[in-house]
């Protein structure tokens, strides 16, 4: 009927039709071996949660009430022994190179029995993914041998990402609002390295780390355009572990107060600076800056999608066992339309969900921080051949400037504009829609069972509790709308500012 | 609720608002600890007794049983300021309430003289009451057996609010010789009572809440067998408008923190409140909150004035300021960010106060379905 001319030229038009159906492009192109190793992530939390996670989750969460400064170790170290760890760290830097996308569907399983703990697990690779991001491939090589050398000495190495400053919360996560913003940690240039000062909050697993990527600013004045990020690890003269909050919920994992008082971190730990960045590209720092956070972001919030599923799929199965439980006037309360359609719309609620963080990792596959990886050649080259291989041949190479180079460029300097927009966006779009619909679920969950809901051994009330926080970290829901509007909507409006009305 | 339209109120208003600041405000983070961590029950308790000697146990007891006899609309807006600060002592004083209209409701004498004028104390006013509970929708209450002079429950209850500090109980049981159920008075402190250990619970803390098991223990009925379904009736009527009360106060109480937090706090170089995506879902809360207090004050009206429909009306504003209020909560932990999720800030006990009021009287879907019921026939 159309020419095939016409038909490449109206599908290009915006919206980009292959944009808009990610799925229907890229789900044909997936390695099929991805699918049996995803098949063995869901099985592996499916056991986990069996043997570890719904045992432990409500007793943890009940301790932590009970003492607000205890903290789950206990909890990671199993997690460690079980090799989580390193189940998703690139089988090049010594992991088990599970396929980056696999996480979510594990995350979204862990997190239907509990999402704090799920959050134990998923946010050392919120570590992980800022860590390679920043394309240092001597100091990646470095920290992830740790990791999976924690994993075999049965002490947890794990990974925690710091950005957010007792002044400063959503200010870190956008360039715009971070070139306004109160920043306080500071990291002054002396020969040798930098000298940070300075406290972060809320680092989610700060108790629990080694590694900690942590974000500064040589001129706090213009810290959007001077922005430094360290590796400090744990021990370190000068870094300090402050308190952890008290928060409503997902308390197994401690949101931490790290502190650093002239705390000295050599050159060999500086990941990125404006130096640093002008040794392979041509771009602004601040250009560079808004690339990381929104290469970090684009997996990061994939993840927490993952979780607001895991939520949503928790309160439609406890709103389910307890439907099974419950007679009404004499009825099995399941033989009723309303119950049936109430049931029916926290399912659809759960599939929706999923759907859309699907999205957000096909985009990461093809679009963004996954391609590499997810190339067919390369994709089988990294599975088929044995971890001694890596070791042998490809570690040594890691240490040279060429293959830091080489990353940098292919992640930073290469990346189209359009693709960082199209993961960026639907990351956020999966972020804000997936932590909705987890808490809306959990509300009808909660109207549904009444004061069975409320009591805590029922594991409802817990849900309610633990979703909440899904809608604020990675971004609040409103700032990932806003995201979602300036990376894909706003090509459309061509009058639209950002952060300036 | 709105105080302006009914100067009666205002002394009521006063001493209220001054006790719920004075008393409650600087030990809401502590009270929201119980039951756990080293805090002592006496410590809530004193609360309880304090509430007492200002007669807000009795607010709507006839002053022959030592009440103060006033109606619905002061009854609501103490709940409301209280629950501006600390919606636990709401449900004290809710339950409390609940107790004596089911006693008031059964028409029967001996009873509320037994108990109010008497009680030396809060622990002996203040009668338990399973106010989560619309006992016709539970498969398994007590039962209850006539010994000749009265009767003996056996079974098990749960989710009693207030069942470890008050002595006497209104406990629903089923009989063998009737359909429906009965309430029964009955002493705590009676040896065939086993008390749980308080009920963890998403909110309301401070207001413990148990399960208790029943062995032949010695029960008075209160009104007649099998007519229990016929007193809660009426009394979750107009208690339905106090359970909405509480919940405009939290959302009141939302609403203040979130504007304060807002104008203090800076992103991107100027104050949070300045962002017009902010403003929309203040705009948003106080749209909400301020329909939820015309209800809640309308509803009262209604009653007041006893309009022929007002129980529907009852529960009709009742449901949808729980609606209203479980969404003003939610943003209102958003709009502090991670620090509204913090137990530092007031919020996140709202988030999870809102929730638990909602739960009040029974299930909300089977509520719903009463209400359009009472309706159509």
């Amino acid at each position: 009927m159309l020419k095939r001319s016409k038909v490449k030229s109206y599908i290009a038009k915006f919206p980009r039709f292959e944009n808009e159906s990610l799925s229907l492009y890229y789900a044909p192109r997936m390695p099929k071996a991805m699918i049996r190793e995803t098949e063995e992530a869901v099985a592996l939390a499916r056991k986990f949660n069996d043997e570890v996670a719904r045992p432990l989750s409500l007793e943890l969460d009940r301790k932590t009430h009970e003492n607000p400064d205890y903290l789950p170790v206990e909890l990671v170290k199993k997690a460690n022994e079980w090799g989580f760890y390193t189940m998703w760290i690139p089988k090049l830097f010594g992991g088990k190179g599970f396929n980056l996308p696999s996480i979510s569907y594990f995350l979204e399983e862990v997190g239907s029995v509990c999402v704090g703990i799920a959050n134990v697990i998923g946010v050392h690779y919120l570590g992980m993914a800022a860590c390679m991001m920043l394309s240092n491939t001597r100091i990646i090589k470095k920290v992830m041998s740790d990791v999976v050398e924690g994993e075999k000495t049965g002490e947890p190495c794990l990974i925690s990402y710091c950005i957010t400053e007792p002044a400063a919360g959503t200010d870190v996560e956008e360039v715009d609002l971070e070139a306004k913003g109160r920043l306080g940690c500071s990291a002054r240039k002396v020969a040798g390295g930098y000298v940070l000062n300075g406290s972060k909050i809320f680092i989610s697993n700060g108790h629990f780390s080694t590694w900690n990527v942590v974000y500064a600013y040589a001129d706090l004045k213009k810290g959007v355009d001077t922005k430094v990020a360290l590796m400090v690890k744990r021990g370190m003269k000068g870094f300090s572990l402050g308190t952890h909050e008290n928060k409503m919920g997902q308390r197994v994992c401690p949101a931490s107060v790290l502190n650093f008082e002239d705390c000295f971190v050599p050159d060999e730990l500086v990941a990125m600076d404006p130096d640093i960045i002008k040794s392979f590209t041509k771009k602004t720092p601040r250009d560079v800056n808004m690339q990381h956070i929104d290469y970090v972001f684009s997996i990061s919030r994939a993840g927490v999608g993952a979780f607001g599923i895991g939520a949503a799929r928790g309160a439609f199965e406890a709103a389910l066992k307890y439907a099974n439980e419950t007679e009404i006037d004499g009825k099995p309360m399941v033989t009723y339309e309303w119950v049936q359609c109430r049931l029916a719309e926290m399912y659809a609620n759960v599939r929706l969900g999923r759907l859309a963080y699907t999205e957000a990792n096909l985009a990461n596959q093809h679009r963004g921080a996954y391609n590499l990886l997810q190339m067919k050649p390369i994709y089988y080259y990294l599975r088929y051949l044995p971890a001694s291989y890596f070791k042998k041949v490809i570690a040594p190479l890691l240490d040279k400037p060429i293959a830091t180079w080489i990353l940098s460029k292919w992640y930073i300097d290469w990346q189209k504009p359009k693709d960082q927009q199209l993961t960026t966006g639907l990351a956020s779009m999966a972020k804000f829609s997936c932590t909705d619909l987890g808490v809306r679920n959990c509300q009808m969950a909660l109207e549904l069972m009444g004061k069975a809901g409320l009591r805590q051994d029922s594991g409802a009330e817990k849900i309610i509790r633990d979703a909440k926080l899904l809608q604020i970290y990675e971004g609040t829901n409103q700032l990932n709308r806003i995201n979602l509007f300036k990376s894909i909507v706003a090509p459309a409006c061509p009058k639209a500012t950002f952060f300036e009305e | 609720m709105l105080t302006a339209l009914n100067n009666d109120l205002k002394p009521f208003e006063d001493l209220i608002t001054k006790f719920s600041r004075e008393e409650l405000k600087p030990h809401v983070e502590v009270h929201d600890r119980y039951p756990f961590g080293n805090l002592d029950a006496g410590i809530i308790e004193s609360g309880f007794h304090k509430i007492y000697d200002l007669g807000f146990l009795g607010i709507m007891l006839p002053e022959k049983y030592a009440g103060i006899g006033q109606g619905i609309s002061t009854l609501c807006m103490m709940l409301g300021h209280v629950a501006e600060v600390d919606a636990s002592y709401s449900l004290i004083i809710f339950t409390s309430a609940l107790s004596q209209e089911i006693i008031l409701n059964a028409q029967v004498g001996g009873i509320a003289e037994k108990i109010y004028p008497k009680a030396k104390d809060a622990k002996e006013y203040l009668v338990a009451f399973p106010s989560f509970t619309d006992p016709g929708q539970s498969k398994i209450l007590p039962e209850a057996l006539s010994s000749g002079k009265g009767y003996t429950l056996t079974g098990k209850l749960d989710y009693l609010v207030l069942g470890s500090f008050s002595k006497w109980a209104v406990i629903p049981a089923r009989t063998p010789s009737s359909k429906g159920y009965s309430f029964f008075l009955v002493n705590l402190n009676d040896k065939g009572v086993t008390k749980s250990d308080p009920v963890f619970s998403l909110g309301l803390h401070a207001c413990p809440i148990i399960d208790i098991s029943l062995n032949g223990v010695s029960a008075r009925i209160i009104g007649e067998e099998g007519e229990g379904e016929r007193y809660f009736g009426a009394a979750s009527k107009i208690m339905h408008a106090a359970a909405a009360a509480i919940n405009a106060g939290i959302m009141r109480g939302s609403l203040k923190e979130a504007i304060e937090y807002t104008k203090e706090r800076e992103q991107g170089g100027r104050p949070v409140v300045n962002w017009s995506e902010v403003r929309m879902l203040l705009a948003d809360m106080a749209i909400k909150s301020k329909a939820a207090d015309l209800c809640v004050t309308q509803t009262c009206r209604a009653i007041d004035e006893n309009l022929e429909d007002w129980g529907r009306i009852s529960i009709a504003a009742a449901l949808h300021v729980h609606d209203l209020a479980c969404e003003v909560v939610t943003d209102g932990v958003q709009l502090l960010g991670g620090n509204g999720y913090m137990k530092d800030y007031g919020q996140e006990k709202r988030y999870r106060d809102a929730r638990q009021v909602q739960a009040l009287l029974g299930l909300v879907p089977l509520r719903k379905l009463a209400l359009i019921k009472e309706i159509i026939e």
